[in-house]
């Protein structure tokens, strides 16, 4: 691999702070994130488009990051997990939903199932039940069956929980 | 109960799960830290003739290179020890590892593992289970006679464990029938998958060394660890990040040794993090495919008159834990009915397969679909309706089950009425469209299993435990049952967890037992410290400590509120004196015994502590032009005993409808002529997702029951992956006009099946 060939450096903006990270052509966003820059709360599933696990937004737009390229993303901005919560003590309610609607349990799809709820939030703000199973198929879950993570994103969207720094209950 | 009457219940650990910031094993880094990779067989059957790691060893940036020649000469597994790290001579499934690499980046570890050379003499994959039984067949172990193994075991050649149940004359029973139905089904094998694939960290300091590891089992994975290396326990540390899921996929000991291994010989940390693909093929926790054979004698009446079975479950390469799946297999051949003459014979046979493993209710769900389609069969039979013939058979409450355990307060008739008429079982409905109703049953499974509990001075508690958290919720339910005993609130107490250092053991998130047993352990310790409390506030407060009640974070004299102190000031005494300390462990309840049934190569499975009940009742439509089917809605009912955590325990039940529903449409491992998996990513192994999935409608129905878990708890994690696929089955046979035989009953085997006209 002749890195010195293909690598470059490029700033990139993960969620609103600008990253120097020196990388490979070729190297997908997702390995950037958790292995450059120390982002772990996106997950890898399946490397392969098919779990929704590394699921981020990029211009608000929802991508797989294992299957996108870094460099693409120069320029852009990067919203992660980690950049999801307003303050490091208030959550969005989207995170408080999830968890009190009880859509959580192993929690390795919940990250990338919160951008995705967050993308769809975005174009849609009062899906229909229908309109989030839909929005929300990109994303596997093996615990829950989906139904209390469904109800999360209609409670958000009903505005039925505002922000609150009760995380600790 | 509908989803906004179940009171709230917040994950100790949601935060860290919402927010991004809590640790899985894939996402620790230590400094120093290299790469592993494995070399694998890629062949089902051969013998190694050559094998040359030279090339790798010589590569720049590989620090450990290991094969069967570099660790202790040890073969493991739990029950028969046909096992060995690495092969040795044989392979007997494309994912036995050959050899071992650590480096100093994953991509010059793999480059290193294609250096390694090695060659076969290939031998003939064996993989039809019931032809391996054939006493002329070749022999995927050839020594099986050498291995230490159980002496309860009954094994022979390829069979590698049977078991039998054996209750009245069985012939006799089918002499005096009205009716005798035999059918034969075929269930594929299938997989866990869950979303997290596994990863291992290992770092030694001196002579001891921390493993960090997706293990549902931490303590198994340390005696795993220890065995193999051959290291006493105190050397051994196995940390359990926050788990990614395992549904019994991430059961057992496995590849935390290697990863050890490899990080001792490199003096330095190693993670092992697994692709998609390795996920499905490498790790020896398939779920198991099943042929089931099963002949009913019936009178028009509807009383069952015997019951002859023959099950034989694909074991895979090797044992693992599964040497108990015939007998397992054998209860879900007779089912929750009574039946009062059987004969049931149950085989685990070793194949060139990936090997199997306990996946969330092992052989359950299989079988249980095989006898719930019979069952619909023997009741079209005698024109009887399925519903009708099942609450006429079915166990209950002060009855004796076909094994001859005598059953307390039981729930099941409860659950076959009410799932069924919350579903509108009998309705008429739209064309293409039809109910599907089937039952299963489940043991709780009684283990040791410790925890500690403390208050400090400030009156913050603790709870210290052995038990794994996988997502249940499980772990975290524990903090209600000590707030209940103290007098607190759950969120008074922190959680120590899935750290095999500090907390005492436990068996691990397998067999739905965190709760029953642990939680047994955690009220044993907080009643210990309630006791303390009621001691020091007698003193303060003039009174006897019996008449001392803990509620609020105070302890008062009962019938006078005013007359208090808080918890925290009595924390602050025993600070300075005697500590608030709890322990618990408490004995494992006692399986009742079974009366007038004989076990052959018995496994302790033929009765059942705390026995679990369900009914599943699908609506579901068919296209009867492509063979695709559609869940509409699914009613649960379920008797686990008293409902701790409603929102967790309604969280079991709906995730495993769905695992359900995928086994019965759509996860199927399929196999080329060779023996290799040929669906091993998740676009061909197709999991259900928010789209497909229908409308689920849970009830419990509460039995209080005695010799179980806490406050009458019996386990739940298993039971709601029993009866879906069954129901389902039985849903489409109704509108096909006869039974699927195979699972998972896809599209195309639906279409295959309407277009002979029924099987």
């Amino acid at each position: 691999m002749s890195n010195q060939e293909t690598s470059k450096s490029v700033f990139l903006n993960v969620n609103g702070v600008s990253y120097p990270v020196t990388i490979d052509g070729g190297r997908n966003l997702l390995s950037v994130l958790r292995g450059e820059i120390g982002l772990t709360g996106t997950k890898e599933g399946c490397d392969d488009c098919e779990c929704g696990a590394c699921m981020v937004l990029v211009d608000g737009q929802p991508v797989n990051s294992c299957s996108y390229l870094a460099a693409q993303t120069q320029g852009r901005e990067i919203t992660t997990i980690e950049g999801v919560a307003p303050s490091p003590e208030e959550m969005d309610p989207l995170q408080t939903n999830i968890l009190e609607a009880g859509g959580v349990q192993c929690g390795f799809c919940t990250p990338g199932m919160i951008l995705s709820a967050r993308a769809l939030l975005e174009r849609t703000p009062h899906p229909s039940e229908e309109e989030v199973r839909i929005g929300l198929s990109g994303n596997l879950c093996r615990c829950t069956g989906y139904a209390r993570i469904v109800e999360a994103v209609q409670r958000t969207a009903a505005g039925a929980k505002t922000a609150t720094g009760d995380t600790g209950q | 109960m509908t989803t906004t009457e179940i009171p709230r219940f917040v994950r100790a650990d949601g935060p860290d799960k919402v927010t991004g910031s809590g640790r899985y094993t894939a996402d620790l880094t230590l400094t120093g830290m290299l790469a592993a990779k494995f070399k694998y067989s890629g062949i089902s059957h051969g013998r190694i003739t050559r094998l040359d790691v030279t090339a790798a060893r010589e590569m720049a940036g590989v620090l450990a290179v290991l094969t069967d020649a570099d660790v202790p000469d040890v073969h493991y597994d739990p029950q028969i020890k046909d096992r060995t790290l690495f092969a040795r001579d044989i392979v007997r499934f494309e994912g036995e590892i050959v050899a071992a690499v650590a480096a100093l980046t994953p991509e010059i570890a793999e480059a290193a593992v294609a250096a390694i050379i090695v060659e076969y003499e290939e031998l003939t994959p064996i993989l039809d289970p019931e032809a391996a039984m054939d006493k002329s067949s070749p022999l995927v172990h050839e020594d099986w006679e050498s291995y230490e193994a159980g002496s309860w075991l009954v094994r022979s050649g390829n069979t590698a464990s049977f078991s039998s149940l054996e209750r009245g004359d069985v012939d006799a029973g089918l002499a005096e029938a009205d009716q005798i139905i035999s059918s034969r089904y075929v269930a594929d094998g299938s997989h866990a998958a869950p979303i997290e694939p596994r990863a291992v960290v290992a770092q030694w300091e001196g002579n001891k060394v921390t493993i960090w590891t997706s293990t549902q089992v931490p303590f198994d994975a340390r005696a795993g660890v220890c065995e193999t290396l051959q290291l006493p326990t105190n050397r051994v540390r196995v940390i359990v990040p926050h788990l990614g899921g395992g549904f019994g996929g991430k059961c057992g000991f496995h590849f935390e040794a290697h990863v050890a291994a490899l990080a001792r010989t490199a003096g330095r940390p190693v993670r092992l993090v697994f692709s998609r693909e390795e996920e499905f093929t490498i790790p020896d926790r398939r779920r198991e495919g099943i042929v089931v054979e099963l002949t009913t004698g019936v009178r028009k009446d509807g009383s069952i008159t015997a019951r002859k079975a023959n099950v034989v479950i694909d074991c895979g390469a090797y044992i693992a834990d599964t040497a108990f799946f015939p007998q397992l297999a054998a209860m879900h051949a007779v089912g929750p009915y009574l039946v009062p003459n059987l004969m049931v014979e149950s085989q685990i046979v070793y194949t060139n397969h990936q090997p199997s493993g306990s996946v969330r209710a092992p052989t359950a769900p299989q079988v249980c679909w095989a006898l719930e389609s019979h069952i619909d069969e023997v009741a079209k039979a005698i024109n009887m309706d399925p519903v009708k013939f099942r609450l006429k058979n079915a166990v209950d409450t002060g009855m004796v089950g076909p094994l001859g355990q005598t059953y307390e307060e039981i729930g099941l008739r409860r659950c076959i009425q009410q799932a069924t008429e919350a579903a509108g079982y009998g309705q008429e409905l739209p064309e293409n469209e039809a109910i599907g109703v089937a039952i299963g049953w489940w043991p709780s499974f009684a283990s040791a299993s410790g925890s500690y509990v403390k208050l400090d001075d400030d009156g913050a508690g603790q709870i210290i435990t052995g038990a794994q958290e996988c997502g249940t919720g499980a772990v975290m339910t524990l903090r209600q049952l000590a707030a209940d005993e103290l007098g607190m609130k759950p969120e008074d107490f922190e959680i120590i967890y899935q750290d095999t250092a500090t907390g005492p053991y436990d068996m691990g998130a397998t067999g739905s037992q965190t709760l029953l047993n642990n939680g047994r352990a955690v009220v044993e310790a907080s009643q210990q410290i309630a006791e303390q409390l009621r001691e020091l506030a007698a003193d303060r407060l003039e009174a006897a400590p019996a008449d001392i009640v803990l509620a609020d974070g105070k302890a008062q004299v009962a019938g006078s509120p005013e007359s208090a102190v808080p918890l925290s000031k009595l924390a602050a005494i025993a600070g300075s004196g005697k500590l608030l300390l709890g322990h618990g462990s408490g004995s494992p309840p006692v399986a009742p015994p079974i009366v007038g049934a004989n076990c052959v190569g018995d496994q302790g499975m033929a009765s059942w502590v705390g026995p679990q009940f369900s009914c599943h009742a699908v609506r579901l439509r068919l296209d009867p032009e492509t063979g695709v089917t559609r869940v509409i809605s699914v009613h649960a009912d379920h008797d686990s005993g008293t409902i701790i955590n409603p929102m967790g325990a309604h969280g079991q039940v709906e995730g495993a409808i769905i695992m359900g529903i995928g086994q019965a449409l759509t996860e199927g491992t399929r196999y080329d002529e060779t023996g290799k998996q040929m669906n091993t990513s998740l676009l061909e192994y197709k999991l259900q997702t928010a789209a497909d999935s229908p409308s689920i409608h849970t009830q419990f129905v509460e039995v209080f029951t005695e010799n179980a878990g806490p406050h009458g708890a019996k386990g739940l994690a298993e039971a709601p992956n029993i009866a879906t696929a069954a129901a389902v089955a039985n849903g489409l046979a109704k509108l096909i006009g006869s039974p699927m035989r195979q699972l998972p009953m896809t599209a195309e085997r639906v279409w295959d099946t309407i277009s002979e006209g029924g099987s």
